[in-house]
C-alpha cells in the first residue's frame, strides 16, 4: 500500500472513530439505563473498559511487531511497534485515570491493588522504558533494536504480572461479558459496550495508521538530508 | 492542501463532540434534585464526567500531537 | 555441548577473578545490605509492627536494591576499556556470553543475599530454624530470575546516555512476580509453615527463571551486535 493511501486510510478510520464515539458518549449519557447497585458510576464502564481492551491490543500489536522487526529486519515493522506503543500509552493512561474515578464510588478508595488495574499500571511503566530505551540509544538503529527486546521480555512477562497480582489479591467485579454462560450484562449495557468497544478499536486503528505515516515521512526525511550531505 | 483541510475538517468534529458534551452534562446536571437524592449518589455524576472528559481529552491529546508533528515534517520534506 | 560449557566457564571465571582482586561489587553490595539493615531498623516501628511481619519484604527489597548497584555494572568495566568488544569477536556464541555473565552476577548476589537474610538475622533476631535450606532454595530462585533480566537489561541501559539510572526503570516493573511470590514464600517459612504452602510461589519462582534466562539467552545477540 501506497504511503498516500495509509494515509487516506488513517485520516477516514480516525473520523469515523470520533463520529462513532460521539454516538457511544450519547448512547452512554442518554440511552442505557442506570445500572441498579453501583448507580451512576457504573457509566465509566464504557470508557474503562473499551480502553483497557484498547491499549492491550496496542502493546501486543507493539510486541508482536518488535518480535518481527528483530527478526525480519524491516524498517516497517519497527515504525508499526512504536506507532502502536504510542497508542497503547494513550489508551493505558485512560483506563488509569478513568479505574481509580469509578473505583472511589465503587469500593471507596482511588486505587486498590487491584490486578488489572496493577497490570495495566506496570505496563505503562514497561513501555515508558521502551521509549526512554528508543530516545536515549545514541546510535537509533540500535536503540530500535533495544526497545523491540525491552517490548519482547515485557510480553513475556505479563503472564507472570498477570498471574502473581490476580494471586496477591483481588476485589475487581468478574469479567461480565465473556463468559462461558453467555454475557450476563442487561441488552441495553451490553450493546452500549460493544459500541464503544468498536468506537474505541476504529479510533485506535485510524491513528495508528496516521502515526504510521508520520514515522514513514520521518524515514524519508532522514534518507533526503542524507543524500544531501552525500 | 488537501492535508491541511482534512484536519480542519477532523478538528471541527472534535469541537462539535466537545460541546455536545458539555451540553448534554448541564442538561444532566438540570435533572430534578429529587432523582438525584433518590439515588443517594449527587457526587458521582463528576466522576463519571471527569472520566468521559479525560478519556475525549487524551484522545484530542493525541490527535493534535500527530497533526502538529505531521505538518511539521511536512513542511520540512516541502523546502 | 562440552565445548560451550568450556566457554561458559572460562567468562565465568575470568569475570569472578577479575572481582575476587578488586572486590569493587561485592563490598558495595555487602556494605549496602548491612546499612540497608541498619537504617530499616529506625524506619520502622518496633512497638506497632512486629519485625518477622516485615522482615521478608525487607529482605527481599534490600536484595533487589542491592542486585541494581552490582548488576548495573556488569559491562561497566568491559565496555570502559574496549574488551567488550574482543569478547564479542571471539568465536563464543552469544548465548554463551549471556549466561557466563548472567551466572557471574549470580553468584556475587546470591552471596550477598545470603549475606542480607545473616544480617536481617542478626539485627532483627529472626529465627530461621529448620527451614534455612528451603530459604535458600526460594532466595536462589529470585535471584537467579532477577540476574537473568537485570544482566539483559544492563547490556541495555549501558549503551544508552542515561546508564545505569535508566535499569530500575526497566527492571522494576518486571520484577514484580519475583518480589510478590519470594516475599510471600520466605514470610511462610519465617512463620515456620509447612513446605506444602509455599509449594506454589517456589514453582512459579522457578518458572520465572526460566522464562528469564530463556529470553536473555535469545535476545542478548540482538542486544549487543553492531
Amino acid at each position: 500500500m501506497s504511503s498516500k493511501k495509509i494515509r487516506l486510510g488513517g485520516t477516514a478510520l480516525a473520523m469515523i472513530g470520533l463520529v462513532w464515539l460521539g454516538v457511544v458518549y450519547w448512547m452512554s449519557f442518554f440511552w442505557v439505563s442506570t445500572e441498579v447497585t453501583q448507580g451512576v458510576a457504573q457509566r465509566i464502564f464504557y470508557v474503562h473498559v473499551p480502553a483497557a481492551w484498547t491499549s492491550f491490543l496496542a502493546f501486543g500489536l507493539a510486541a508482536l511487531t518488535s518480535a518481527m522487526y528483530l527478526w525480519l529486519r524491516d524498517e516497517r515493522l519497527d515504525r508499526a511497534a512504536v506507532s502502536a506503543a504510542e497508542g497503547g500509552m494513550v489508551f493505558a493512561t485512560i483506563m488509569l485515570a478513568t479505574g481509580p474515578l469509578w473505583g472511589k464510588i465503587a469500593w471507596g478508595t482511588y486505587w486498590t491493588w487491584e490486578p488489572r488495574l496493577t497490570l495495566t499500571l506496570l505496563l505503562w511503566f514497561i513501555f515508558l522504558g521502551y521509549f526512554l530505551v528508543r530516545s536515549s540509544t545514541e546510535n537509533p538503529e540500535k536503540g530500535k533494536r533495544h526497545a523491540a527486546v525491552v517490548a519482547i521480555v515485557g510480553a513475556l512477562d505479563i503472564p507472570f504480572i498477570h498471574l502473581s497480582v490476580i494471586w496477591f489479591r483481588s476485589l475487581h467485579p468478574e469479567p461480565v461479558v465473556i463468559k462461558a454462560e453467555g454475557p450476563t450484562l442487561p441488552g441495553d449495557m451490553l450493546a452500549t459496550l460493544l459500541m464503544s468497544l468498536g468506537a474505541f478499536t476504529a479510533l485506535f486503528l485510524g491513528l495508528f495508521l496516521l502515526r504510521y505515516s508520520l514515522e514513514n515521512l520521518r524515514a524519508e526525511l532522514d534518507t533526503r538530508s542524507r543524500h544531501a550531505s552525500v | 492542501m488537501n492535508r491541511n483541510e482534512s484536519l480542519c475538517g477532523l478538528l471541527s468534529v472534535i469541537t462539535l463532540l466537545v460541546s455536545a458534551i458539555t451540553l448534554s452534562a448541564q442538561e444532566i446536571s438540570e435533572l430534578p434534585g429529587a432523582q438525584l437524592a433518590a439515588q443517594g449518589l449527587g457526587r458521582p455524576y463528576w466522576h463519571v464526567f471527569i472520566a468521559y472528559a479525560i478519556a475525549i481529552g487524551l484522545v484530542f491529546f493525541w490527535v493534535v500531537s500527530i497533526g502538529r508533528r505531521l505538518s511539521q515534517i511536512e513542511k520540512k520534506l516541502g523546502n | 555441548m562440552r565445548n560451550y560449557f568450556a566457554q561458559i566457564g572460562a567468562i565465568l571465571w575470568k569475570d569472578l577473578r577479575v572481582e575476587l582482586r578488586t572486590r569493587e561489587r561485592l563490598i558495595t553490595m555487602g556494605a549496602f545490605a548491612v546499612l540497608a539493615a541498619i537504617l530499616f531498623n529506625y524506619a520502622t516501628d518496633r512497638v506497632g509492627v512486629s519485625h518477622e511481619d516485615i522482615a521478608a519484604g525487607l529482605v527481599w527489597m534490600t536484595i533487589v536494591f542491592a542486585g541494581l548497584l552490582g548488576v548495573g555494572r556488569t559491562f561497566h568495566l568491559e565496555a570502559e576499556d574496549g574488551a567488550l568488544q574482543g569478547i564479542l569477536l571471539s568465536p563464543v556464541p552469544k548465548d554463551a556470553i549471556f549466561l557466563a555473565k548472567a551466572l557471574s552476577n549470580f553468584v556475587l548476589l546470591y552471596i550477598v543475599a545470603l549475606l542480607v537474610v545473616a544480617v536481617f538475622m542478626l539485627f532483627f533476631g529472626l529465627e530461621v530454624g529448620s527451614s534455612a535450606g528451603m530459604i535458600a532454595l526460594v532466595i536462589g530462585l529470585g535471584v537467579l530470575g532477577f540476574v537473568a533480566l537485570g544482566t539483559l537489561f544492563s547490556a541495555i541501559s549501558t549503551g544508552t546516555r542515561m546508564g545505569e539510572t535508566l535499569l530500575p526503570v526497566l527492571v522494576f516493573p518486571l520484577l514484580a512476580p519475583v518480589v510478590i511470590y519470594g516475599t510471600s514464600a520466605t514470610s511462610q517459612f519465617l512463620a515456620g509453615r509447612p513446605v506444602t504452602e509455599a509449594e506454589g510461589s517456589i514453582k512459579m519462582l522457578a518458572a520465572f527463571a526460566l522464562m528469564a534466562l530463556f529470553a536473555g539467552s535469545w535476545l542478548f545477540r540482538f542486544v549487543v551486535e553492531d
